[in-house]
């Protein structure tokens, strides 16, 4: 018994070990945006600074306008999560539940449109919005998340959709509820947690992605977290404090939405992963 | 009646389908067509395309001294990152599934880097990856290896990226941790009174019934790998000497960087073709390297 013990506390160890490894990159982040460019490039290189340093966050926020680029980011990122839940449950709604003409047709052209690299399209997409003389600003952006949400989250909400009796559906067209009514009141409340995860997905895609803002947006002003860092590091390249700093402040947002919905997170993925 | 009944149920139906019928048209449908109509111009965006048949294909595999580069550096780097990525996170969830203390946390930490913006981690990878100053050198002296020049080297840069793509894998550790909490005890435990060890019940119960769960993630990820971007971007911009020149990259290069829209419309169908022949060649082999049960 002590053996089977010692093999477990062995076993953490290792885990814990292995998850320090892991999180270390966060840690450095952190101690380094507190350090002068002299401790940065000490070595061999020191755990923590030497002298703490924090005014490197109101030096970095000089060049790199934290607070702009997290308004512009939200500003894509919130009407897109909306879009998207909107979009993707009202088509997942016609599949699982009405009945109408070449239904098996377009739940194929939904899923097969899942198979399609997004990045094999950007171009002919880039030479609509520009034809239409919205090749510059957020619309590009935003528009995609109301056209359907994405294959797979339609996939994901049908699919639960489907666990679901029509015997609810039977009693709300009884007591005369419609439709519309019928998908917002009775049945999205029933897949409450598969619509947070969809949501808290969505968010950090739209939230840390880069292609997008690089092709659509020029004004550095309307520029988002992720484009402004990019653009700051290559800038700014060996002023590794200030980058350090900016980076902190770039992940954050992104940690702090992470610790708040970590179980919707852990479940999304797990759905994703395993039921799909 | 009831054929009224149905007419009403079409008619609603197709419009809550209505936005996702437009996504269709206009994201797949139109951009496929126009992607093929565009590569067989010249288009920059700065004067009318002028018509150019297959020229830009013949440039590109006769001419494009760049395009090798970019097929290879891709593939090096999808298979590097699933390979390696496939094995760190099943046996880090193998490691979890132990009945260890704390796996909660853990799994969060594991976690984490999935939802980090990439550019953000980049660049703390960068530095920890730097040959001079960097702790990852560092660390190799100190256990008494000589330093490597990571992103400097054609041969290290990729696997240099792949590390850090592959930091952000939490995802497959909480899909296989939840795969193997779902295998039946009674499983495990008919192994030990055949007198199996735990090499038997990893080979012959585990792998078996986890497999499909495998080889989904493994499609998804090369996939996804295939298109590797931004870490080219944010940190190498496809150096040194093209060694990260990956094709997502390569095409955005090309395209919104140097303005040659129909040249790199014609890459990224290439790359379209590329992406499709690796994905099924992976999925119709898969019934030679995966363990399925009663094989």
């Amino acid at each position: 018994m002590k053996s089977r013990v010692q093999y477990n506390a062995a076993l953490t160890a290792v885990v814990a070990l292995i998850g320090l490894a892991c999180i270390f990159p966060f840690f450095w982040m952190l101690r380094s945006s507190f350090m002068g460019n002299i401790d940065i490039y000490q070595y061999p290189p020191v755990l923590l600074p030497k002298v703490w340093k924090f005014e490197n966050y109101p030096a970095a926020l000089t060049i790199f306008p934290f607070g702009r680029y997290f308004l512009n980011t939200l500003t894509i990122t919130l009407p897109s999560v909306f879009g998207v839940l909107l979009t993707s449950t009202m088509a997942a709604y016609a599949l699982a539940r009405l009945d109408f003409p070449f239904k098996k047709g377009m739940f194929a052209l939904v899923i097969g449109s899942m198979l399609m690299p997004g990045t094999v399209t950007i171009i002919p997409i880039f030479k609509m919005w520009t034809t239409v003389h919205l090749g510059s600003g957020y619309i590009p952006l935003i528009v995609p998340a109301f056209l359907g949400g994405g294959a797979f989250n339609i996939f994901l909400c049908r699919q639960f959709l489907m666990t679901i009796p029509r015997d609810l559906d039977e009693a709300a067209r009884i007591d005369g509820a419609g439709k519309v009514r019928t998908l917002v009141r009775i049945l999205l409340p029933l897949i409450k947690p598969v619509l947070i995860s969809i949501g808290l997905f969505t968010f950090i895609i739209y939230w840390n992605d880069v292609l997008g803002p690089l092709i659509y947006v020029n004004r550095n002003e309307m520029n988002t977290i992720s484009q402004g860092l990019a653009n700051f590091r290559a800038g700014y390249g060996t002023d590794y404090r200030a980058i350090m700093a900016a980076s902190c402040m770039s992940v954050a947002p992104a940690v702090a939405l992470y610790f708040i919905g970590q179980k919707y997170f852990i479940e999304g993925i797990v759905m994703s992963g395993l039921k799909a | 009646m009831k054929t009224l009944g149905r007419g009403k149920d079409s008619l609603a139906a197709y419009l809550f389908l209505l936005p996702a019928i437009l996504g269709l048209v206009f994201y797949t449908f139109i951009p496929i067509l126009g992607v093929i109509g565009i590569s067989l111009t010249d288009w920059t965006g700065l004067k009318p395309p002028v018509f150019v048949g297959l020229g830009n294909f013949r440039e590109i595999f006769t001419e494009d001294i760049f395009f090798p580069h970019s097929v290879t550096s891709t593939l090096y780097f999808a298979f590097f990152t699933v390979i390696t990525g496939t094995v760190y996170s099943f046996a880090v969830a193998t490691l979890l599934n132990q009945r260890i203390g704390g796996r909660g946390v853990l799994r969060s930490v594991f976690f984490l880097p999935y939802v980090v913006p990439v550019i953000g981690a980049a660049i703390v990878w960068a530095w920890m990856f730097e040959s001079n100053f960097g702790v990852i050198n560092y660390g190799l002296n100190l256990v008494g290896l000589n330093k490597v020049k990571w992103l400097g080297d054609e041969l290290t840069a990729t696997p240099a990226l792949g590390i850090m793509s592959v930091w952000g894998f939490g995802n497959f550790i909480v899909i296989y941790l939840a795969g193997l909490q779902g295998i039946p005890r009674t499983y495990l435990e008919a192994v030990d009174i055949d007198g199996g060890n735990a090499w038997h019940k990893f080979r012959h119960v585990t792998l078996p019934l986890l497999s499909p769960v495998i080889l989904f993630n493994v499609l998804m990820s090369i996939v996804v790998n295939l298109q590797v971007f931004v870490p080219a971007l944010s940190i190498t911009r496809g150096a040194p000497n093209s060694s990260t020149l990956y094709m997502v990259y390569f095409v955005f290069r090309e395209g919104f960087q140097n303005n040659r829209f129909g040249y790199a419309s014609a890459l990224s169908l290439i790359f379209f073709a590329f992406i499709a022949v690796v994905t099924a060649v992976i999925y119709v082999t898969s019934r030679k390297w995966m363990f399925f049960e009663g094989e």
